[in-house]
């Protein structure tokens, strides 16, 4: 046995290898493969793919008849032979002294039949066992191991495609490459091409291989950049998907113990039957075992399978990446085909890729410019100018009296209506007051119950109800402005016991222009709160205050220190009914102003709402009076 | 001083000290190291102290129950020796009637003296050291457990399910065939013997420490099996049966 011929990779120097080395061709038959396997059997064993109770193996081949260069990817690693579970790392003799006595040399083998994804693995293993100090076991064997690569039909599970792995240019010493008229070899290191020309010198190089059309294609793939592979793992260390995968996971370790790139282990020492002796032995180990992680004392720091597949994962996709980068997956597809509770690596990446890509880009630009349909569910005349209209959402929705929404007329537009109701628990119907003064509200006044109708929102900032709660409440509204503070009253009346005294002012050019009449006067009859109206062009059957609001504040009796103020109405009555307030002893915390201006987007962007540098869609459109008071813009013009 | 070891036997057919008796080739080497005392002693309450004692059978009877307590008395360790021992096995099959149906059932009702109860383990009644799990044991582990007690190392048995040494052997997963197989739960250590010889796991061997049996009970249901079918194939070696302690 020519034990030189195993171990030696590099040529010996001077040999005349003319211009033919790796990356040389030549045309085999079958025939001539056959002949190579049994003169190859001389000097070395060999291995390779045979049928063996009804499946595929690599194992020994004794006839070079029953060696398979065509095999499907259902066959385990090749890593049983470079790294395998049962590797004696050395001997020891008890009794007496102990002695220990060192493996011997590593057994000259050529392996027929590496696929392509199983010559990657056998780099990742370089890669990682070579890191360092080498693994002189590993590397006994690796040095002593002929590769020949063969060529392969991906099946449902592979996904080499998409790692790159689906084909090879180095790592192997010769690849087959089926052709026409048998095999198409393809030198990959001097110790091939002397095999060849040592054992079959009579075949031809061949100086322009016709191969046919390489092109494989897989069903399941990793749809983005390997490359993203890291970076994707970086962001989803606590995802919820560990977990998911983990509740399904057996840790029965199949994954990793038939993963060709899988290489933790185990060390024990087995000993002779007689105890006078033993080996201490490599085996493989499993990061999906329930000892791999434990620790003296019994505590364990990956204890659950959700931690453990998450480490897997992390192992094979980022942290091998980061240190060498080459993923430690080759896509080979064992460990999902094998999986008995289905977890597959290419589905559990995916979604995690496309998770954070519909993350990152907005999945249709413009949603939120886009209305929601309501169904108009009512529409009454409450004067001649303005209309409460009753909606019924798509959605449910919640809001702080003063919020508002965007409706849409399409072909005409959209604005900002106040909502005229109080918030409830069911939160599908609001009532929105719609004066008719352009073109938008005229198309919303022609309208009629049944109507579709877009709406966006709520939005806005309203009032802090709750900070009202055990409070004298004076609410001053002048015209239109009655609408928020509609809402507002409505949530205090709701929950009435809560409060203290309630006051409404509310002043209208005339009797015809007051909104709510109804409401009014049953505020007005009842015993809930203090109502109180003035209107400026008088003398209509209602008994009501001559003049304008500030009239109403001639007899005010209130005690401002547990009282506080809302006010909404036009910026002329804000210029008058603050002093009155102040004087009144109100104070610049317990004054809330309703600041409406046209907020034409809601999303705090289009700044047409803004004064100073406030967007009063987003901030406002009720302020406590503190917070506007420096706004030049706010009230004073 | 040789270690003095002895083999009991309560409620079981043997088929466990029968293993240990066919390793006679490998036991050859291992028996000068050691000092054999009883085997298979029937009526030992009393006798010598031992070191390790392997005691086979589950525990049927009051007779019984004070007779492994005097073994346990005089062990110094105590060894389950397969599953009746170590789990109550398929003896546990027979919880589903009373011990007095069970008697009419075998000896009929002319026999009156008969007092059985219902098999239960070792553990039940003494402090138990280690076993030997399976249905037969395993003669290779037997012998690499007895080999840690000689030389005072503790036994391990494998933490890993079934399913681990059906991969190393390269064997096609039961399941493939449509076939249910207790693998996943069951406690690794028989080489997938049973697998192996184109049978399936029916998990003699006990389950392992922590047996996922959430997603396997699911696997389980999505290969059509109901509530009903997964307790029977449970039950078979009372896998969710008996309290251990």
């Amino acid at each position: 046995m020519d034990k030189n011929e195993a171990l030696q990779i590099q040529p010996r120097p001077g040999q005349p290898e003319k211009q033919a080395g790796p990356g040389a061709w030549y045309l085999l038959s079958r025939g001539d493969i056959d002949r190579l396997v049994r003169s190859l059997s001389v000097a070395y064993e060999v291995v390779g793919a045979r049928m063996k109770d009804g499946r595929y193996t690599l194992d020994r081949i004794s006839d070079p008849a029953e060696l398979e260069l065509e095999f499907p990817p259902r066959v385990h690693s090749p890593k049983k032979f470079l790294f395998p579970n049962w590797e004696k790392l050395f001997r020891f003799r008890l009794g007496g002294k102990v002695m220990l006595e060192a493996e011997k040399a590593a057994v000259p083998r050529v392996i027929f039949g590496m696929h392509p994804c199983d010559l990657h693995a056998v780099q990742v293993l370089d890669d990682c066992l070579f890191e360092g100090e080498a693994d002189s076991t590993y590397q006994a064997k690796r040095q002593a191991t002929v590769l020949i690569g063969v060529d392969c039909e991906p099946d449902a599970f592979c996904f080499c495609t998409s790692l790159g792995t689906d084909k090879i240019d180095s790592g192997f010493d010769l690849f087959l490459h089926r052709s026409n008229d048998g095999y198409l070899a393809r030198v990959g290191s001097a110790r091939g091409l002397r095999l060849l020309r040592r054992y079959l010198p009579e075949i031809r190089e061949v100086d322009n291989p016709q191969l046919p059309p390489a092109g494989k294609s897989c069903q399941r793939s990793i749809r983005f950049p390997m490359e993203s592979l890291a970076p994707v793992l970086g962001e989803v260390y606590d995802h919820a998907i560990w977990q998911e995968i983990g509740e399904r996971c057996l840790g029965c370790g199949s994954c990793n113990l038939l993963c060709p790139t899988c290489y933790c282990f185990n060390v024990q020492d087995r000993l002779d039957l007689n105890l006078q002796g033993g080996e201490r032995v490599r085996t493989w180990d499993s990061c999906q075992f329930d000892q791999f992680t434990r620790v003296s004392g019994g505590s364990d720091f990956r204890p659950d399978q959700t931690d453990r597949q998450r480490h897997r994962f992390f192992r094979k996709y980022k942290y091998l990446w980061e240190k060498h980068q080459r993923t430690a997956c080759v896509g080979c597809g064992r460990c999902a085909r094998e999986c008995l509770a289905g977890i597959d690596n290419t589905e559990v990446l995916n979604s995690l890729f496309a998770e954070q890509v519909a993350a990152e880009q907005s999945p249709s630009p413009g949603l939120e410019y886009q209305p929601q349909m309501a169904e108009l569910l009512s529409v009454d005349s409450l004067t001649g100018r303005e209309k409460l209209f009753r909606l019924r959402l798509p959605e449910p929705v919640s809001f702080r009296p003063g919020a508002f929404m965007q409706v849409s007329v399409f072909g005409v537009g959209e604005a900002p209506l106040t909502i005229a109701s109080a918030p409830d628990a069911d939160g599908h119907e609001i009532e929105l007051v719609v004066r008719s003064k352009g073109s938008l509200t005229r198309a919303l006044h022609r309208l009629k119950a049944g109507d579709a109708i877009g709406v966006r929102g709520p939005f806005g900032n309203g009032f802090p109800v709750e900070e009202f709660v055990g409070r004298d409440v004076l609410l001053v509204a002048g015209g239109i402005g009655l609408v928020t503070l509609r809402s507002l009253l409505l949530t205090i009346l709701a929950r009435r016991g809560e409060f203290g005294r309630v006051m409404l002012l509310y002043g209208s050019h005339s009797i015809d222009q007051a909104l709510f009449r109804d409401d009014l006067k049953r505020w007005h009859l009842g015993d809930q709160l203090d109502c109180r109206f003035a209107v400026q062009h008088f003398g209509s059957q209602w008994g009501v205050t001559g003049g304008d609001i500030t009239h109403l504040f001639r007899d005010l009796d209130i005690v401002p220190a547990r009282a506080v103020a809302a006010v909404s109405g036009p910026a002329v009555m804000y210029r008058n009914v603050n002093p009155l307030l102040f004087g009144l002893g109100f104070t610049t915390e317990t004054i809330y102003l309703n600041l409406e201006r046209h907020m034409k987007c809601g999303l705090g962007k289009c700044g047409r709402c803004q004064i100073n540098d406030i967007t009063v869609c987003q901030c406002g459109p009720i302020f406590p009076y503190s917070q506007v008071q420096h706004l030049r813009e706010a009230i004073e013009r | 001083m040789k270690p003095k070891v002895g083999f009991f036997d309560f409620t079981g057919c043997e088929g466990c000290q029968l293993t240990v008796l066919n390793l006679e080739r490998e036991l050859l080497d291992l028996v000068e190291l050691m000092e054999i005392v009883e085997f298979r002693e029937i009526s030992s309450d009393q006798g010598e102290a031992l070191d390790i004692a392997f005691v086979e059978g589950s525990i049927c009877s009051s007779a019984e129950i004070r007779r492994l307590k005097a073994i346990r008395a005089r062990s110094r360790q105590l060894f389950a020796l397969g599953a009746c021992a170590d789990t109550t096995g398929i003896n546990a099959l027979c919880t589903d009637r009373t011990s007095e149906q069970l008697v009419g059932e075998v000896y009929g009702t002319a026999v009156g003296h008969l007092r059985y109860r219902h098999p239960r383990p070792l553990e039940a009644f003494v402090k138990v050291d280690g076993r030997v799990p399976g249905c037969p044991i395993d003669g290779r582990e037997f012998l690499a457990i007895l080999q840690s007690l000689l030389i005072d190392r503790m036994p391990e048995l494998p933490t890993y399910a079934v399913c681990a040494e059906c991969k190393l052997l390269e064997l096609p997963c039961t399941f493939e065939r449509g076939v249910v197989c207790l693998g996943p739960l069951t406690r690794a250590g028989c080489d997938a013997h049973c697998i192996a010889e184109g049978d399936r796991c029916r998990g003699c061997r006990g389950q392992v420490d922590a047996p996922r049996s959430g997603p396997y009970y699911r696997i389980l249901e999505e290969h059509g099996l109901s509530e009903e079918d997964i307790l029977n194939e449970l039950r078979i070696f009372n896998l969710s049966g008996e309290k251990r302690g």
